[in-house]
């Protein structure tokens, strides 16, 4: 006979599964700080990149001023002042990729928790009918 | 009236659970298909790729790829057509896509599309539309994608406006054209005023929407039509930005119009049935307030046929 309880707890667990398979599973097979310092460094790989490009940018539309001015104290300004921007601009870029992981990592390990109870609770419902099942023979 | 719409929409639940396997391929084409023809009556300027053949074969991959890739595949065509007319144009653009790219969808938020559904809700004047939808389903961080879709379009606009300058000036003046184009692209008052406006009634929206009223949905529509019209309002004051205002008033009315029909397909429910409940247990107490969704089951028709029985002839 079919059991509507268990039905609703397996379609449910099934219905995680599948929501779960591309954002909780692979989040949960790392160490939070694993996790975490592996997007950093991505974040940092791709705030360096997009840095470059506008930079490239930036000296072709300064790229007469540049040409006219061959000094290299204001040469030397400018790095100055780009690399201040720079760091800045990658702390709080940093600080922003931390913060989101964080807590997509703490999201994740909550669901996981809860997907874990119900399959506990599943596996118990199919033991109680098991030891049903084993008495009812024995009778 | 609005039992005839209800049972309409179940209906086409009804259809969609049935076909989903071909609705969604033929949507899918039809927005793909819409997007790459949109962008070739604005910004043609390739003529290989101007052909309408190239739009349906484009719709027909469309259809079976995620919707990212189509985002990606119309940025690619945009920044073709831009860079047979102005290089300098096209590597702004392809800049200013690679960063959006890079900074914001290396979080993967799904959104990749409000960066091209933006500029295309431009071409066919209903840009209105895109905050209401985006502060009613979206998350605040969806002002990002949203900015940025309101800066390509101005970025196709200003080489629109001036592609026959563009595109008739030689190679030895590309630092200064870069300069000029650089300073009128980010320089466009509207572009910004129209940015502050989205964002403003995208927050407006979502925090409305959010609040614990009767027709809270309907409420932040209003009210984000509002928030748009001010700041543009605002803007207009400050520096007298050529807008139309027959256009603007269209564009804004078929804007609610569609945010009123997205709301209905999305969100329905009959306020005048609402229960508040409270109870306690242990630790808290419990402030309930349970809202009916509005819903009817559609009718099941069934034609019966009843044929006489023809005489036997023998």
């Amino acid at each position: 006979m079919l059991n509507e309880e268990k039905i609703r707890l397996m379609t449910e667990i099934a219905m995680f599964e599948k929501k779960a398979r591309k954002e909780v599973f692979p989040i949960n097979r790392y160490f939070k700080g694993d996790y975490i310092s592996s997007h950093l460094i991505r974040s940092f790989a791709a705030y360096t990149f997009t840095c470059a490009i506008c930079l490239a940018l930036w000296i072709l539309y300064r790229s007469e001023e540049l040409l006219n001015t061959m000094d290299i104290k204001i040469f030397t300004d400018y790095a100055k002042n780009l690399a201040v921007y720079y760091v800045t601009g990658l702390l709080f870029y940093l600080a922003i990729t931390w913060w989101v992981y964080f807590r997509r990592y703490t999201a994740a390990n909550k669901n996981m928790k809860i997907y874990q109870a119900k399959l506990r609770r599943l596996e118990k419902k199919y033991e109680a009918s098991a030891s049903r099942e084993s008495e009812g023979e024995q009778r | 009236m609005m039992m005839g719409l209800l049972v309409f929409k179940e209906n086409m639940k009804r259809l969609y659970a049935k076909c989903s396997l071909y609705l969604i391929p033929a949507v899918k084409f039809c927005l793909g298909f819409g997007v790459f023809y949109l962008i070739n009556e604005n910004i043609g300027f390739m003529a290989r790729l101007k052909n309408p053949v190239i739009a349906v074969v484009l719709g027909l991959i469309a259809s079976f790829v995620p919707c990212g890739v189509t985002a990606f595949f119309a940025g690619c065509f945009m920044i073709a057509h831009v860079a047979q007319v102005s290089l300098e144009v096209a590597l702004i653009l392809l800049v200013f896509i690679l960063v959006v790219m890079m900074l914001y969808y290396g979080f993967r938020p799904g959104d990749g599309y409000l960066l091209l559904l933006t500029p295309v809700l431009f071409f066919v004047n209903i840009p209105y539309f895109v905050p209401l939808l985006v502060g009613l389903s979206g998350s605040l961080v969806s002002i990002v994608p949203v900015s940025c879709g309101v800066c390509v379009y101005y970025i196709i606009m200003y080489l629109k406006q001036n592609a026959g300058v563009l595109a008739g000036s030689t190679m030895s003046e590309m630092a200064a054209r870069f300069l000029q184009i650089v300073k009128n692209v980010f320089g466009n008052e509207l572009m910004w005023v129209m940015v502050a406006a989205f964002a403003a009634a995208i927050l407006v929206v979502f925090l409305i929407k959010n609040l614990s009223v009767d027709y809270a949905w309907s409420i932040a529509i209003v009210a984000g039509v509002i928030t748009q019209l001010a700041v543009i309002f605002i803007g207009d004051f400050n520096f007298n930005l050529p807008i139309s205002a027959s256009s603007m008033v269209i564009g804004i009315v078929l804007s609610v119009l569609l945010a009123l029909i997205y709301q209905f397909f999305v969100f329905a429910v009959d306020y005048s049935r609402t229960e508040y409940l409270q109870y306690e247990d242990d630790e808290y107490y419990y402030y309930v307030k349970a809202v009916p969704k509005l819903a009817v089951s559609a009718p099941d028709v069934k034609v019966r046929r009843i044929n006489s029985r023809k005489a036997v002839k023998h």
